[in-house]
C-alpha cells in the first residue's frame, strides 16, 4: 500500500525529489541558543535519524520543521513551499499555517492521542474535519490502516485502555491517514516499555521499506543503522557529524560522534549483561 | 450619602463578621465530630451523618434560616434572631467543613496510623496528636474556601430581621434614593473580608511548614 | 409538630407546584445559559489579548467577591438607572446567569490549563486551529475534567434562587413562606422546602455521576 500518496512537488525546482528543505535554522529559548545555523536536506523516500545526547535540539529542530516551534531565522521548505511564511515575506495566519502543517505526519513521545475520542475517532479526526474529506472514504482508509498496524479490533475503543505500544501504533496510523508528504516522529519509542519498543519499530520499518519520506528522531541506534539512508548527529545545537548510517556508525570521523558512540557502546554491554535485549525484533 | 450612612453599613459588618465567625467557630470542630464518626464507620450514626450532611449542603441558606428561626418554637424553643443566624452558620459550616475534612481523612496516609498501632499508642493519642495536625494542614484551603462561600451566604440572615452588611446597604439605598452608591460601599467591605481570608490561610500555611515537635 | 401540618402544607399543592415549577425553571435556565456563557467566557479568558483577557478576569472575580444577594440588588436597582426595565423574574434569571458563568468559566479555566500540552498540541500538529481546535479538542476535554465542578454549580444556582424571593420571585422558599403565615405550621412548611430542594439536588447528583461515568473512560 503506498502511503505517500500525496508526495507530489508543488514546484518544478531542479531538485524535484527534495521534499524538505531546512535552511540556516536558529533558535534560542531565553538566554539559550538551542539551534544555532541548522542546514539540511531530504528527498523523497528517504529516512533521516536525528540523533544525539538529551539537549543537542534535535526535538526542537524537528518541532520547527512543522512550525511548532518557530525559528528565530532561517527557513523551512516543505516541497518547494516555504513553512510559516508566504512568498510575499508575510507571515502565515494561523489558517493557512494549519493547512501547511496538515499536510505533514507527526508522531509524538508521548503519544498524544485525544482521549475523548474513539481509535478510529482519532485517526478519522483530522482528515474529516481539518482536510474535509469524504467520511465514508475516511472511515475506509481508517480501518485499513488499523489492520495495517495490527489493531483492527481496537478501532471502538478509547486510548485509555490501551498499552503504549497499541497507543504509538495509533498514533502512526494517524499520521498516515493525513496522506502526508513527510512524516515525522519525535522519539517514538522513548517513552515506551522495552518489552513495547519492537512493535513500534517494526510498524515504522515497514514504512521505510515501503518508500515513505521520515524524519526520525531516535535513541535506538541500531535501529538507525538498519532504517535510515541518512544519518545526522547533533551536539550543542549544530549538526557535528552526518552521513550514511555504515560510514557514521562505523568509522565516525569527528570526536564528538566517537565519544557519543562510544558511550552509546558501553551503554548497550551494560544493559546486555544486565537483562536480555529485546528492543530489536 | 453622609457619614452616618457610611457607618451604618459598616456596622452591618459587624453582624456579618460576628456571625460568620461563631459559624465557623462552632461549625468547624463539629463538621470534623460527624467526619471522623463517618470515617471510623460507626453504624447507625454513620448513616444519619450522611444523611444531615446531604440535606444541609443542598439546603439554600434562606431557606434553613427560616427553617430554625420560626420552626424552632413549634418545638418549644424560643430564639432570638442572632442566635438563629449563629446557629444557621453553625450547622451550614459543620456539614460543608465535614466533607472537607472528610477527604483529607481519606487521603491520610494509612501507614502512618498503623506505625501509631504498632508502638502502641492509645486511641485519642492517635487521632490528635499524628492524625489531626497533618489533616488540618491539607484541609486549610478547602476550609478557608468554605468561610468565605459562608461570608457570602451570610445575606441571608436578613430575612429574619439580622442587619448585615447587604441589609444594611440596602436600607440606605431606600432612604436616599440612591441605591448603588451603598452597595458599593457593601461591595468593598465584602472585598476587605475576603482579603483578610485569604492573607489568614497564606499565615497559617507558612506557620504551619514549621510544626513543632509532638513531643 | 404533627402529622397534621405536613398534611396542611400539602394542601396548598397548587400553590407549591407553581412555584416549585418556578424554581426549576430558574434553575434549568440560569443553569444552561450559565454554563455557555462560561464556555464562551474561557476562552476569553485564556486569550493572549491583554485587555480581553484582563476584563474578563475582573469581572470573574468581582462575582467571586461579592455575595450572591448583594449582586441581585445591583442589577435589580441599577438597570432601572441605565433605563432598562425588566420584570423581577427576569431580573432574578439575568442576575443568575452573570453570577454564576463567572464562576464557570473560572474553573473551566482550570480545567483546560489541566488539559496535557501534547494533547493540544497534537490537535495543532493536525492542522486544527482556532474554533475547530477550541471545539474538536480542547472543549471536550474541558467540559469532561470539570464535570463535577459544573454538578456543583448546579446546586449552588438551586440554593442562590432562594435569594431572589427577597425580590418577589415567586419561588419555593417564597411560597411556603406565605403557606407557614397564613397557617402557622413553619417547621412543617420549611421542612417540606428543605426536603424539596434535597430532591433536585439528588437529581443533580445523579446526572453529574453519569457524566462522569461517561468521561472516565475518555481521560488520559
Amino acid at each position: 500500500m503506498n502511503v505517500m500518496e500525496n508526495s507530489q512537488p508543488t514546484s518544478t525546482d531542479n531538485a524535484t525529489k527534495r521534499v524538505l528543505q531546512l535552511q540556516g535554522i536558529s533558535k534560542a529559548f531565553a538566554d539559550n541558543q538551542v539551534l544555532k545555523d541548522v542546514s539540511l536536506d531530504v528527498n523523497r523516500g528517504e529516512v533521516l535519524c536525528l540523533i544525539g545526547a538529551s539537549g543537542c535540539g534535535k526535538s526542537t529542530l524537528l518541532r520547527c520543521i512543522n512550525w511548532l516551534e518557530t525559528p528565530d531565522s532561517g527557513h523551512v521548505i516543505l516541497n518547494g513551499q516555504r513553512f510559516g511564511v508566504h512568498k510575499s515575506g508575510v507571515k502565515m495566519r494561523d489558517g493557512d499555517l494549519a493547512s501547511m502543517r496538515s499536510r505533514v505526519g507527526m508522531v509524538f513521545q508521548h503519544f498524544a492521542l485525544w482521549p475523548h475520542l474513539s481509535v478510529i475517532d482519532n485517526i478519522m479526526a483530522s482528515p474529516v474535519h481539518v482536510q474535509c474529506r469524504d467520511k465514508q472514504q475516511v472511515r475506509e482508509e481508517a480501518v485499513a490502516l488499523l489492520e495495517k498496524v495490527g489493531l483492527a479490533d481496537k478501532a471502538g475503543m478509547f486510548p485509555s485502555s490501551l498499552s503504549g505500544g497499541q497507543k504509538q501504533r495509533v498514533g502512526i496510523a494517524r499520521a498516515l491517514a493525513m496522506k502526508p508528504e513527510l512524516l515525522l516522529f519525535d522519539e517514538p519509542t522513548s517513552a515506551l516499555d522495552p518489552m513495547l519498543v519492537g512493535e513500534v519499530l517494526g510498524v515504522i520499518r515497514d514504512l521505510a521499506d515501503e518508500g515513505a519520506t521520515m524524519v526520525i528522531v531516535t535513541h535506538e541506534m541500531e535501529f538507525a543503522r538498519q532504517v535510515a539512508n541518512q544519518v545526522i548527529f547533533m551536539s550543542e545545537g549544530r549538526i557535528a557529524e552526518s552521513g550514511a548510517p555504515d560510514d557514521f556508525f562505523g568509522a565516525p570521523k569527528t570526536d564528538k560522534a566517537q565519544q557519543f558512540l562510544a558511550r552509546f557502546h558501553q551503554h548497550l554491554e551494560s544493559r546486555s549483561t544486565a537483562a536480555p535485549e529485546s528492543s530489536i525484533s | 450619602m453622609n457619614a452616618y450612612d457610611y457607618w451604618s453599613i459598616f456596622q452591618g459588618s459587624f453582624a456579618t463578621v460576628g456571625v460568620s465567625l461563631t459559624g465557623i467557630l462552632v461549625g468547624l470542630p463539629l463538621g470534623l465530630g460527624l467526619a471522623l464518626l463517618r470515617w471510623a464507620r460507626i453504624p447507625v450514626s454513620r448513616q444519619i451523618a450522611y444523611l444531615y450532611v446531604s440535606i444541609i449542603r443542598s439546603c439554600p441558606a434562606v431557606t434553613l434560616v427560616m427553617l430554625i428561626y420560626f420552626g424552632a418554637p413549634q418545638l418549644g424553643v424560643s430564639l432570638s434572631p442572632l442566635v438563629a443566624a449563629m446557629i444557621t452558620m453553625a450547622v451550614t459550616a459543620s456539614a460543608f467543613s465535614c466533607e472537607i475534612w472528610r477527604s483529607a481523612l481519606l487521603s491520610f496516609d494509612r501507614q502512618q496510623y498503623d506505625a501509631a498501632l504498632a508502638f502502641g499508642m492509645p486511641r485519642f493519642t492517635r487521632v490528635w496528636r499524628i492524625v489531626l495536625p497533618q489533616v488540618w494542614r491539607s484541609s486549610l484551603p478547602g476550609l478557608i474556601n468554605e468561610t468565605t462561600m459562608l461570608v457570602k451566604s451570610s445575606p441571608a440572615i436578613a430575612v429574619i430581621g439580622m442587619v448585615e452588611i447587604t441589609r444594611a446597604a440596602q436600607r440606605v439605598g431606600a432612604r436616599t434614593y440612591d441605591p448603588l452608591p451603598p452597595l458599593m460601599v457593601g461591595l468593598v467591605l465584602y472585598v476587605v473580608i475576603i482579603f483578610a481570608l485569604v492573607r489568614l490561610q497564606g499565615r497559617l500555611e507558612r506557620s504551619g511548614k514549621n510544626p513543632e515537635p509532638a513531643i | 409538630m404533627s402529622l397534621d401540618n405536613f398534611i396542611l402544607v400539602w394542601q396548598q399543592y397548587p400553590e407549591i407546584l407553581e412555584a416549585f415549577g418556578n424554581t426549576l425553571m430558574l434553575i434549568g435556565i440560569a443553569g444552561s445559559v450559565s454554563m455557555l456563557l462560561g464556555i464562551f467566557l474561557t476562552p476569553l479568558l485564556m486569550s493572549r489579548r491583554k485587555a480581553v483577557s484582563l476584563s474578563v478576569t475582573v469581572y470573574c472575580e468581582s462575582m467571586r467577591c461579592m455575595p450572591f444577594l448583594l449582586f441581585v440588588y445591583m442589577i435589580y436597582f441599577g438597570l432601572p438607572s441605565a433605563g432598562i426595565q425588566l420584570s423581577n423574574w427576569t431580573t432574578g434569571v439575568v442576575a443568575l446567569i452573570l453570577y454564576n458563568a463567572a464562576y464557570m468559566a473560572i474553573f473551566l479555566k482550570g480545567a483546560w490549563k489541566d488539559i496535557p500540552t501534547e494533547t493540544i498540541e497534537a490537535g495543532r500538529a493536525y492542522g486544527f486551529h482556532g474554533l475547530k481546535l477550541f471545539r474538536r479538542v480542547i472543549m471536550p476535554l474541558m467540559l469532561m475534567r470539570a464535570t463535577p465542578m459544573i454538578g456543583n454549580q448546579w446546586v449552588q444556582i438551586v440554593k442562590d434562587s432562594a435569594f431572589l424571593g427577597i425580590i418577589a420571585v415567586t419561588e419555593l422558599t417564597a411560597a411556603m413562606n406565605a403557606i407557614q403565615a397564613t397557617y402557622f405550621i413553619p417547621f412543617a412548611s420549611f421542612l417540606s422546602a428543605v426536603l424539596l430542594y434535597w430532591l433536585i439536588s439528588l437529581v443533580i447528583e445523579f446526572f453529574t455521576t453519569l457524566f462522569t461515568r461517561y468521561a472516565e473512560v475518555r481521560r488520559t
